[in-house]
């Protein structure tokens, strides 16, 4: 009786290693496949790249400060000196500021108008069906859009500088956010808002007592981490004419301003570190808090 | 006496009857006890009351309110006389006990002011008094959560009298605590209903307690009414009959 | 107990807005200061804002006028997509590859002299903290405008964010030595070098799936600067004003990146049940 078991399962892995193994050729050659389709289709191959990479070294060269150790600390006119490569930083500092205050004030308005519509983009709170449909998926379209096409649309309407990136990322922001939102909504327990509704509370009140309470930390959290990314953001929309650094990283690039991109791109790393490391610091807090 | 009167109550989910015809007149001022196993529809019963479930057949009336018709701001004023208390206490974990409390009050009347989380300092104080009825203004500024849960079912309990209701439904409201919390809950229950006089429609599992504190039992079985009386007419084989083979 | 016995007992409770909740009340105040300080700073006009989107009126029309339909050149919008989607995938399977030795290297487990290591998590941090944006930027200069430079701009920054998360999924397995792949997020898996890799495949596929569908949106983007595809193809049109093939473009996008989304949601929930 046992015997005829074992024979069994042994059938059935054998199946199931068969199985395995034609998935895994499948895929291999489905890979293969797709590898000499893309490369043809973006006509790469060995010998562009390797005359691209003396290229590449000969960029980077040029791009990295030509620090000397003995007058690294001396004045902006001295060639070698670190203030030679960053006499330009209080315009950078200024940029900076910019751009730092293009993601806060997105941010901000953003994260206001994506809790507003949050509540109609999810299924539990919605009032209707037809509101949770139009919000929904007008979220999902400002989310899908790349930010850098909106900056591109609104630098052509409002003219160059920060206005346009701020606008494009405050609707980028409203799309993400308040798909997240509403999914945190979705997810939330619904007693306390039971509660509510028999007690004879309306709408809002549910909203307000039964629901903000338990998902406030995770929309803290949600905003702070988009914050982070919006800070990455503004750093580039420059290069469609949206303002910030990136508008003065575009110019240095391409006219060639070699030492200055370098200057730049470190400032920007800096940045982008630093916002990282207070932005994790914040929502850990957050989260331990409750 | 006004009376709560429920004709031919049905209700259809999707493909079950959970209440299936049920004819019964309530009477201010008592204690109703609402028996039977899981599943025979007292909990849908109960929420029809209140309009959390709407009913598919038949009518509910109290006075000359049309209970299963209203809708909107007369529904919600209906709500706001008709408390509740649930098996899970439903309070709100991350707010204080005061604020929990404070919040049965929204129903009845309510103002701008109260969606930015400011009450007035006679709500407040109404508060403080509901909460001291059941010893608990110690515990006014803890977080719900952090609570027993007896505890926490009598702040439910105190949170319901902010709604100054006229009926309090209970819905299975000790199933989830220790003999010894659910007796003080009961009795807390009892008292408010000795000296308030609120009418108390009461869920339980448990048949010892419902013979112990109600005036009056109903029991269901398959959304039907086959019990209706009081606790000592409960004979020993209709309680088999309403629990399937044990008698709790 | 009379009211006033009650509002002694209890004084916090009866305490004005700003004394019970002062974090709060902080927060509103600095974040209401905040924005005056910045419609300040940013000049932030009402009118300049009206006109602009005045300005708008006419371009949102013509992106839903779509007269010359078929005369538009659709060979290129489908070589562009074609060209974004192998852009992804090309730099996605490079990436995920190279990421694995490097993920090692950086991390605690493998390396146990901290200065080498220390380095390569610099190295690591340095690439992740440049935008892929930039990156593209610095290749186009490289190599030329079109697709090649997406790719490797893809390819390095991708390296940057999964050599991270592989070396700490590498830290945080236990202290077995570690001979083959470790994959994040999943369980821990102690390293036999033939029982590994069966092991480990499911979950790096799925983690690979999740980054294609991201790198298909930055390819996207990167187009916008010059790296090829259909980012380029759209810039060039709204460079044009040609706004109706724009959003035909833009649609066409959002199409692609949900179709995508999907296909790699479904491939990734089977690979959980095998």
């Amino acid at each position: 009786m046992s015997e005829s078991l074992i024979k069994n399962h042994n059938e059935r892995l054998k199946v199931l290693i068969r199985k395995r193994r034609f998935w895994n050729i499948f895929l291999s050659i489905g890979i293969l496949l797709g590898l000499i389709f893309s490369s043809k289709i973006i006509d790469i191959n060995a010998s562009r790249l390797l005359s691209g990479l003396p290229r590449l070294g000969d960029y980077v060269a040029q791009i990295l400060p030509s620090l000397e150790t003995n007058s690294l600390f001396l004045d902006s006119k001295t060639e070698g000196s670190i203030s030679y490569w960053y006499f330009n930083l209080p315009k950078y500092l200024h940029l900076l500021f910019e751009t730092f205050n293009m993601a806060l004030v997105a941010t901000i308005i953003g994260s206001l108008i994506a809790l507003f519509l949050s509540f109609f983009a999810a299924k539990n709170t919605a009032p209707n069906s037809l509101i949770y449909f139009i919000t929904r998926r007008t979220l999902e379209f400002f989310r899908g859009v790349p930010e850098i096409i909106f900056a591109i649309l609104f630098v052509w309407a409002l003219g160059i500088g920060p206005i346009a990136g701020i606008i494009a990322m405050m609707l980028h922001t409203t799309g993400s956010l308040g798909k997240l939102f509403s999914e945190v909504h979705e997810n939330s327990d619904v007693r306390p808002r039971e509660a509510l509704k028999a007690s004879g509370g309306n709408w809002f009140s549910e909203m307000k007592f039964g629901l903000l309470p338990q998902v406030l930390p995770n929309l803290i959290s949600y905003i702070l981490l988009r914050f982070e990314i919006n800070i990455r953001a503004s750093t580039i929309l420059g290069f469609v004419g949206a303002g910030g650094i990136g508008q003065e990283l575009y110019l240095v690039i391409n006219f060639n301003y070699y030492e200055e991109v370098s200057a730049i791109i470190f400032l920007i790393i800096l940045t982008v570190i630093s916002i990282d490391i207070l932005s994790g610091y914040l929502r850990k807090n957050i989260i331990e808090a409750e | 006496m006004k009376s709560l009167r429920i004709k031919n109550l049905k209700k259809k989910f999707k493909n079950t009857i959970a209440v299936n015809g049920i004819n019964i007149e309530i009477d201010e001022g008592k204690i109703i006890g609402i028996i039977g196993r899981s599943g025979a529809g007292k909990s849908t019963l109960l929420r029809m009351i209140n309009r959390l479930v709407d009913p598919t057949e038949g009518s509910i009336e109290f006075d000359d309110i049309k209970v299963s018709s209203i809708k909107g701001r007369a529904l919600r004023k209906w709500r706001s006389e008709c408390a509740m208390i649930f098996q899970q206490f439903n309070l709100v974990e991350r707010l204080d006990v005061l604020t929990n409390v404070l919040i049965g009050s929204l129903g009845r009347n309510y103002n701008l002011l109260n969606l930015f989380g400011i009450f007035s300092k006679e709500e407040k104080i109404n508060a403080l008094k509901n909460l001291d009825r059941f010893d608990l203004s110690g515990i006014a500024l803890q977080k719900a959560g952090t609570l027993s849960g007896g505890q926490q079912q009598r702040v439910a309990i105190a949170r319901a009298l902010m709604q100054k209701p006229r009926i309090l439904l209970a819905d299975e409201p000790i199933s989830s605590l220790d003999p010894k919390n659910a007796k003080r809950v009961m009795d807390d229950m009892l008292k408010i209903n000795r000296e308030d006089g609120i009418t108390i429609i009461c869920n339980l599992h448990s048949l010892e307690v419902a013979k112990k504190y109600c005036d009056r039992l109903i029991g269901l079985s398959d959304g039907k009414v086959v019990f209706d009386g009081s606790p000592e007419a409960l004979t020993t084989e209709i309680s088999k009959e309403l629990y399937d083979l044990d008698n709790e | 107990m009379t009211d006033k016995d009650i509002m002694n007992l209890h004084p916090q409770v009866f305490y004005p807005l700003w004394k019970r909740s002062p974090l709060f009340i902080l927060t509103l105040i600095s974040i209401l200061t905040y924005l005056i300080f910045s419609i300040n700073y940013f000049n932030f006009s009402l009118n300049d804002l009206l006109n602009g989107f005045s300005k708008m009126k006419p371009i949102l029309i013509s992106m839903v006028t779509w007269n010359d339909f078929f005369t538009w050149n659709f060979n290129s919008i489908l070589i562009g997509i074609l060209q974004t989607l192998s852009m992804a995938f090309l730099g996605t399977i490079a990436a995920s590859i190279v990421s694995i030795p490097l993920g090692l290297l950086a991390s605690r487990q493998v390396v146990k002299i901290s200065l080498p290591r220390f380095i390569i998590r610099r190295f690591l941090d340095f690439i992740r903290g440049v935008d892929i944006l930039i990156w593209a930027l610095i290749f186009v200069r490289a190599f030329g405008l079109g697709p090649l430079s997406g790719v490797l701009a893809i390819f390095v920054a991708d390296t940057g964010t999964l050599s991270k998360l592989y070396s700490e999924a590498a830290d945080n397995s236990d202290n077995k030595p570690i001979e083959g792949l470790v994959s994040s997020g999943a369980t821990k898996i102690s390293t036999l070098r033939f029982g590994l890799i069966p092991q480990v495949m499911p979950i790096f596929i799925s983690q690979s799936l999740y980054f294609f569908e991201s790198n298909s949106r930055s390819a996207v983007i990167l187009g916008i600067v010059g790296a090829g595809g259909i980012g380029l193809q759209l810039s060039e049109r709204m460079k044009a004003q040609y706004w109706d093939q724009a959003f035909f473009i833009i649609l066409l996008i959002l199409i692609m990146v949900a179709v995508i989304d999907r296909v790699s949601r479904a491939l990734r929930e089977k690979l959980i049940n095998e």
